[in-house]
């Protein structure tokens, strides 16, 4: 035992001396971290502005209070979704937004604005939000209304101010809010006609949502016009424009129905990542490490005290031991942006845990350890094969495939249906057994099969660990050409090949 | 009791025998040399004693005990194909393979250091393997053999890539291990080393032993050779199985005379003396290792004299 810590503890510190280790190691959390400062401070800007110079007077008024309308219903929307979510309907029972995420209808939306709108329903529950919840967010109207700018008067006719906003369209324009860059120029005639129409002008990136809700608009109005001169009654022409089909939406609350199967699932598929990930990473170091000893001839020397299993242990050993300190690292650098995104802990990483019954921890666990001995162990064996890199490439390419390829396409089924044909199918194969079960687990697998799965695969370490130590043997001081398919075959049960 | 002992030792690997029906034995103590030409199956012979590869048939007892790594803290070994870790430091290398012989860290610190130094690699201890010469490389693992002052050390080819100043350098060390209590066995095509420094030896044919004993002995299985100026004809004394006649000088003939197996040249001397036989001039040829390898051998086999 001496002699594999000995061999575990050069193989760590061999890779931990270089550099490519250490930039492995540090690329998550650098990713990570500079993706939170990125994200917050080079935040691209979403809000713009727009003008509308309108010659009949009509319209502007009705098109700007669309738009504040339904600002607010997408807020008063999303503030429902949260209140659900954090049961904070209890704290203004009667409110609109009390009631939960649901389709808003005009007159609701009204009722909502006329309590204050969003600023006031979110200070009414400030008070009373779980510590563990985020702050609700109001997010900023994407569109802000803008005079039109000194010198452009619209008077003169449509084409004269299509040139006069023409370098506008092309940069910003200053607005209650800031400077904000000219989206949209809207011209309505005094009469709209098929001679007159109303015309617009973009800047190449226009808000499709603000084009729309002005187009909207501007026909709803010329309809209620239309109706009121056929003789309606301008309340009823108002009434018939704005009726919409009465409409109950339901779906599961959040963090239920499917999403809950998603959530359950994110530590368990994590675990499949990461194995991958860190399987493929150190194997090949592993593979670097065998082939250096065998082109370097230093592995008679080594031989004389260490006997071929014992070496291969301690390579298992150490470079394992690397692969679970990238993966230390890399879960704490997720730990950590997930303690830095407010409400990732609550919504995702809480849910997740609290889906995995205490046994299935443990269960995780072994799977993961047996996975990265399988795999590192083809690595082995590849590298005890193996005279140079490029002789090893010729084996590693059909490999991973033959892993991964299942396994990709395993992850893709298991989020549609955890328990289908395909993943149950390969839980049983034991090169697969470890990322099919790490990835069900979050679907709900019985303990049975976890029971059954584990006990094939630890008879299946310990088979294929008799294997490596015994291909070791054979090859270790092998010169050559690499052996045939059939003399690695002959190797592996102990018979000596020339 | 010898310190290594082979008995009907056979290795095949698959239709090939690399070593075939090998029985010698090494007493403890001295310089033991494992001579042959390449493919003689030295190498195989020495991997199967330090349970790198085991026989196909036959036994093997070293230090009185079956080959196995718990042997190792007694054993040093430098192999014929040498290597290091190139990213390793050349201490901690040599404390390395110290500890893999069961050192504890302190004494094979000291050990190293002190190799280090006898080596003249004081400057370099902590420097990357891979920064250091071929011959230094050699030492390193040189030192790496020998750090646990094995009772057993066995060296194989161990002169071969070293140039002629840090061959000296070794034959003084293998010379001091013996002095100091260890018993060195090392394999060679070299026959010049081995005639400095071996007490006894092996000679191996394609797998097979052709000769063991002292080189006195192996010398003894070529007939003496000696050359002498006489007035007469050497041919009639009974030791001698031939004579071939030189030059002649104003009534002196120079002869190449060849002994009988078994009759030293000594006898001959002695002999002349007795009967009066008239010689100007009696010189010996003390036949060489590699003269011995030829007449055992053959010549079709690669030794170095």
């Amino acid at each position: 035992m001496r002699n594999i810590l000995l061999v575990a503890a050069r193989e760590y510190k061999s890779i931990a001396s270089t550099r490519g280790f250490w930039v492995m190691l540090l690329v998550l959390p650098v990713v990570i971290g500079f993706s939170q400062v990125a994200g917050r401070f080079f935040r691209p800007q979403s809000e713009s502005a727009y003008v509308i110079v309108d010659a009949s007077g009509d319209f502007a008024p009705s098109i700007e209070q669309r738009l504040k309308l339904n600002y607010q219903r997408v807020e008063l929307s999303a503030f429902s979704g949260y209140v659900q979510r954090w049961e904070l309907g209890k704290v203004k029972p009667d409110a609109v937004w009390a009631q939960g995420e649901r389709w808003f209808s005009d007159e609701q939306v009204e009722q909502f604005m006329a309590e204050g709108g969003i600023d006031a329903a979110a200070q009414i529950v400030k008070p009373h939000v779980p510590k563990e919840a985020p702050a609700y967010e109001i997010d900023r109207p994407n569109y802000t209304r803008a005079e039109l700018p000194p010198g452009v008067n619209g008077t003169d006719g449509a084409d004269k101010l299509a040139e006069d906003l023409a370098p506008f369209l092309k940069d910003s324009i200053a607005t209650s809010e800031g400077e904000r860059p000219l989206s949209l120029a809207v011209y309505i005639p005094a009469e709209v006609g098929a001679d007159s129409p109303v015309r617009m002008w973009t800047n190449g990136a226009p808000n499709t949502t603000l084009v729309d809700n002005v187009r909207n608009e501007i026909t709803r109005v010329l309809r209620a016009r239309a109706l009121e001169a056929s003789g309606l009654a301008p309340e009823q022409a108002a009434a018939i424009t704005s009726i919409s089909v009465p409409l109950t939406l339901s779906a599961p609350p959040q963090g239920a129905g499917r999403e809950q199967v998603v959530i359950r699932s994110v530590l368990p598929l994590a675990m499949v990542y990461l194995l991958l990930v860190t399987v493929m990473t150190t194997g090949s170091m592993m593979l670097q490490g065998v082939i250096e000893e065998r082109s370097n001839k230093l592995l008679e020397s080594i031989l004389a005290t260490v006997h071929p299993a014992q070496l291969m242990h301690g390579k298992l050993i150490g470079l394992g031991a690397i692969g679970l300190t990238i993966l230390g690292v890399w879960v704490g650098a997720a730990v950590g942006a997930a303690l830095m995104v407010q409400g990732v802990v609550a919504d995702i990483v809480k849910p997740s845990l609290a889906a995995i019954e205490p046994w299935m921890f443990g269960a995780m666990l072994f799977y993961f350890v047996a996975g990265y001995l399988i795999i590192s162990m083809l690595y082995l064996a590849i590298g005890a094969l193996s005279n140079s890199l490029q002789d090893a490439q010729s084996y590693l390419m059909p490999v991973i495939m033959i892993i991964m390829l299942p396994v990709v396409f395993m992850m893709v089924s298991v989020a549609q249906q955890p328990n289908g044909v395909f993943p149950v199918a390969l839980s049983w194969i034991p090169f697969y057994t470890p990322f099919a079960m790490l990835a069900r687990m979050g679907g709900g697998v019985s303990m049975m099969e976890v029971l059954g799965t584990g006990l094939m695969l630890a008879a299946f370490v310990v088979v294929e660990m008799i294997l490596l130590g015994r291909l070791f043997q054979a090859t270790l001081l092998r010169t050559g050409q690499p052996p045939k398919f059939g003399a690695f075959i002959a190797m592996m049960f102990g018979q000596q090949v020339s | 009791m010898g310190i290594l002992k082979l008995d009907h030792v056979v290795k095949r690997f698959g239709d090939f025998t690399a070593v075939s029906d090998l029985s010698f034995d090494v007493p403890e103590g001295g310089i033991f040399g494992f001579l042959g030409g390449n493919g003689a199956g030295k190498t195989t012979s020495l991997r199967m004693a330090l349970d790198i590869i085991r026989p196909t048939s036959g036994s093997i007892e070293i230090l009185g005990r079956k080959p196995g790594r718990e042997n190792a803290a007694q054993i040093g070994f430098l192999p014929e194909e040498r290597g290091l870790y190139r990213r390793m430091t050349v201490l901690d290398t040599i404390v390395y393979f110290g500890q893999l012989k069961g050192m504890d860290l302190a004494s094979a610190k000291k050990e190293a250091e002190r190799l280090i130094e006898r080596f003249g690699l004081s400057e370099w201890t902590k420097s990357m393997v891979e920064k250091l010469s071929k011959g230094m490389s050699q030492k390193v693992q040189v030192a790496a053999a020998m750090v646990n002052r094995p009772r057993l050390l066995i060296l194989d080819e161990p002169f071969s890539g070293l140039d002629p100043v840090n061959q000296q350098v070794l034959e003084d060390l293998v010379l001091e291990m013996a002095e100091a209590g260890s018993t060195v066995v090392f394999s060679t095509h070299i026959m010049q080393h081995a005639e400095r420094l071996t007490d006894r030896i092996v000679l191996l044919s394609r797998g097979r032993k052709v000769f063991e004993g002292t080189q006195e002995q192996a010398r003894a299985t070529l007939p003496g050779r000696l050359r002498l100026e006489s007035q007469g004809e050497p041919t009639g004394f009974s030791g001698v199985l031939s004579a071939k006649r030189g030059e002649t000088n104003v009534g002196w003939t120079a002869w190449e005379v060849s002994l009988k197996p078994g009759v030293a040249p000594g006898d001959l001397l002695q002999a002349c003396t007795a009967q009066g036989f008239a010689l100007r001039s009696f010189e010996s040829h003390r036949p060489s290792l590699h003269d011995v390898f030829i007449h055992l051998v053959g010549p079709g086999q690669e030794t170095v004299q």
